[in-house]
């Protein structure tokens, strides 16, 4: 695929070890109690932390399908 | 520019009113909201990356200059419940104060020193960028009263120093933060007025476009190469070391944040900023560049695509803008760098007199008893500080004008000083088992080996260059950070898992007459091997990482002391509960109640308590002894008028709160004007 080490091998390691980090650290705080799921604010930052995760990824995506278009 | 710097100069010394004390000059007096610090934070995160290195990236390169800006959300759940919490929670003022409370005083030193090198250099490497970006707006030479001045970048430097550490020394962090509010609100506009203008004068959006190629377009770069900007390198460079960096280990940033009025709003400023601040400066930072490669695809007569890429800003800038509007993205240019430098003199300056006057003072029992007087002098000394750390900044100048580029200047101090520090933060907050052997050790055996590395890059760093081809100039810029963590997690992991093996040996010392002689042969053999490897003595300069790794975790059991229960609660991420209820003195009140609106009433006392009636205490869901805050009626202010006390017994006055003299300096209430009260634990 054309342009494949330019556009998605690296947006692939990005999100692969980048969520390694990301979902070992949301496991983390919510294994040892610092988030804690039955306060409703906890529960909305939780969501933002997955919402995160989505956006940058949906960024990077779209760019990288229009600039291939 | 010059009525920019001027204006800039007297808003921030207008601040130093709301200076009162050490917490104000450094945190700003915990009072502030979070819209208040994201905005402060723009400048500060934009200028310690600069229009000048991104605009050059964006040139060569195309939008994945904007890479960097968008990869610090993988550390987040770490910072936001882990890191942040804990730093406010346990009321440390420094980093290194963290590693005393965490570790052993011996561990607060080596995170001292490694920290004030870290950020004196970055400040030398913000005066450089400054300086350089100044320089060509300037005359050769300027005639004043017949005399001829010539213009020189050491000069420029000197006075940008002068200007920067003027509105610090008698602001303190106030001053920073509302100087780098105004500051971000300037480049924002600057940044998109300019990209405006350019798309309309390569012809509109769709023209921009279509005339970059689509590599350019790309928003990151080729995985593995080339050597000098590659995706895999800048991934664990900055993605990864540099973000844990500057959410971890970034005193300046961590202020900031310490500046929120709990850690709530600290969250908050921290998520508006990386989700949807950060992409904005992105574009801010590297649209030059990117306007820049359409014009020179569209009219390289008017942009060459030979031109130098460090320039490249400065020559669309001049391109795109009429001559008014040139000096305005100038200034703003100027702004960026100048927040990032004000921040870390600000930062440096807390360090310096948390974990060296303090103590210093505290050993020769020079400590004032009074509070007062301890912070009137403590304070003294912060802006006395201020002015010598700037000086130090200017002077590191010389050290890195070597450097072919800033960006690489920048680079070498993010590989070589953040690994150690990064892990050893890291490693102490989220695992209990991690002791002091094994921080120092982290310390002092990461250095060794991340020497080593830098020595031998074919031998060592290779095996994790991902296919990326070594520059034998500047061998693997990026890539060696992954080395540096690899070799300064491994020491950590090795000591603590192999501390069973070391307590069994310092057992066996303890209980021989010969331990004495054992010990001071190992702490000889330990403390040469390490300076001989430092000053390149290469005689079997292999075996001293290992005499390093094996001895030092020894010599700090047999000399040391930990209580692992001790040392762990409130200051891991396993006890955050009781990091809170150390916080306030007892159990949180964690109900949730209503904020109300009150006038204040003056009583005469010195209590640090305020009254308010029994209704209005129930609406706010509180009990006698939890911990309140007060803040003007007025959002705009973003809490500059407000602050921080306790619930004393309540009165039958209902809408009334009573505070003390105290309480309305500090707060800079105004007679007559309503206050909003809310419960924060």
């Amino acid at each position: 695929m054309e342009y494949f080490s330019h556009s998605w091998l690296p947006y692939i390691y990005l999100y692969g070890i980048g969520g390694i980090f990301f979902f070992s650290g949301v496991y983390i705080v919510w294994r040892t109690g610092a988030i804690d799921l039955k306060k409703p604010h906890h529960r909305m930052w939780m969501k933002i932390f997955f919402f995160g995760y989505a956006w940058f990824m949906a960024i990077h995506g779209l760019l990288t399908i229009f600039a291939l278009r | 520019m010059v009525v920019y710097f001027l204006t800039i100069m007297l808003f921030g010394t207008y601040f130093g009113r709301y200076t009162k004390d050490t917490s104000d000059f450094f945190f700003g007096g915990r009072r502030f909201s979070w819209w208040l610090i994201t905005m402060s934070i723009v400048a500060t995160g934009v200028g310690s990356h600069s229009f000048v290195k991104y605009s050059a990236k964006g040139f060569e390169h195309g939008f994945s200059s904007s890479m960097t800006y968008l990869n610090d959300w993988f550390f987040v759940p770490f910072f936001m419940f882990g890191w942040l919490p804990i730093i406010v929670y346990s009321k440390v003022r420094s980093i290194p104060e963290y590693f005393e409370k965490r570790f052993n005083p011996s561990a607060r030193f080596l995170a001292t020193v490694l920290l004030l090198l870290y950020m004196i250099g970055y400040i030398g490497i913000g005066f450089l960028t400054l300086g350089k970006a100044v320089i060509p707006m300037l005359p050769e030479a300027f005639h004043i009263f017949g005399i001829t001045m010539d213009v020189s970048l050491m000069r420029a430097i000197v006075v940008i120093a002068v200007i920067t550490g003027a509105y610090i020394t008698f602001g303190g962090q106030t001053a920073v933060i509302f100087t780098d509010l105004l500051q971000g609100f300037i480049l924002i506009f600057a940044g998109f007025m300019l990209f405006a203008i350019g798309i309309a004068y390569v012809g509109g959006g769709q023209a921009f476009w279509d005339l970059l190629p689509t590599t350019w377009k790309l928003p990151l770069a080729n995985f593995n190469e080339p050597s000098s900007f590659n995706f895999v390198g800048i991934f664990w460079q900055d993605a990864v070391a540099g973000s844990v960096g500057f959410l971890f280990m970034n005193q300046g940033l961590l202020m900031r944040f310490m500046a929120c009025k709990n850690v709530n709003e600290g969250r908050k400023a921290a998520a508006i900023n990386i989700l949807f601040v950060l992409p904005l400066s992105a574009v801010v930072v590297g649209n030059a560049g990117w306007l820049g490669k359409a014009i020179s695809t569209l009219s390289p007569d008017i942009i060459s695509p030979n031109t130098s890429p460090d320039e490249i800003f400065v020559v669309v800038a001049s391109i795109v803008t009429s001559p008014g509007v040139f000096g305005f993205v100038m200034a703003a240019l100027t702004a960026a760098l100048m927040s990032t430098v004000d921040t870390l003199i600000n930062a440096t300056a807390a360090i310096f007199v948390n974990d060296v006057y303090r103590p210093l003072m505290k050993y020769f029992r020079k400590s004032h008893s009074d509070s007062k007087a301890r912070d009137k002098a403590e304070l003294f000394a912060a802006r006395l500080t201020s002015i010598a750390i700037t000086a130090a900044g200017v002077l590191s100048v010389l050290a890195f004008v070597q450097f072919p580029t800033v960006y690489e200047a920048h680079g070498y101090f993010h590989s070589t000083l953040t690994p150690p520090l990064v892990v050893a933060i890291f490693m102490g907050v989220f695992w209990k088992k991690f002791s002091p052997a094994g921080v120092i050790t982290t310390f002092l055996g990461g250095v060794v080996l991340m020497i080593i590395g830098a020595r031998y890059p074919e031998m060592f760093i290779s095996p994790f260059d991902h296919g990326i081809e070594m520059n034998p100039n500047r061998p693997y810029s990026y890539i060696r950070a992954l080395y540096n963590l690899v070799v300064c997690v491994g020491v950590g992991l090795f000591v603590t898992y192999t501390s069973s093996l070391q307590n069994r040996f310092i057992t066996w010392v303890r209980n021989t007459n010969k331990g004495q002689p054992v010990m001071m042969l190992i702490t000889t053999s330990a403390t040469i091997a390490f300076f001989l490897l430092v000053f390149g003595i290469t005689t079997f300069e292999l075996y001293y990482p290992v005499i390093v790794i094996l001895f030092v975790p020894l010599i700090v059991t047999y000399f040391g002391h930990y209580d692992e229960e001790l040392a762990t609660n409130g200051l891991t991420v396993w006890s955050i509960a009781a990091a809170k209820a150390a916080f306030k003195g007892s159990t949180p009140n964690e109900q949730l109640g209503e904020k109300i609106e009150v006038k204040f009433k003056l009583l005469d006392n010195d209590f640090d308590k305020v009254l308010f009636s029994k209704n209005d205490l129930s609406r706010m869901a509180a009990e006698v002894g939890d911990l309140v805050y007060l803040s003007d009626k007025r959002k705009w202010l973003g809490g500059l008028k407000s602050i921080h006390s306790e619930y004393g017994e309540p009165h039958d006055e209902e809408g009334v709160v009573y505070i003390n003299r105290d309480h309305m300096d500090h707060g800079l209430f105004d007679e007559g004007k309503s206050l909003i009260a809310e419960k924060e634990m």
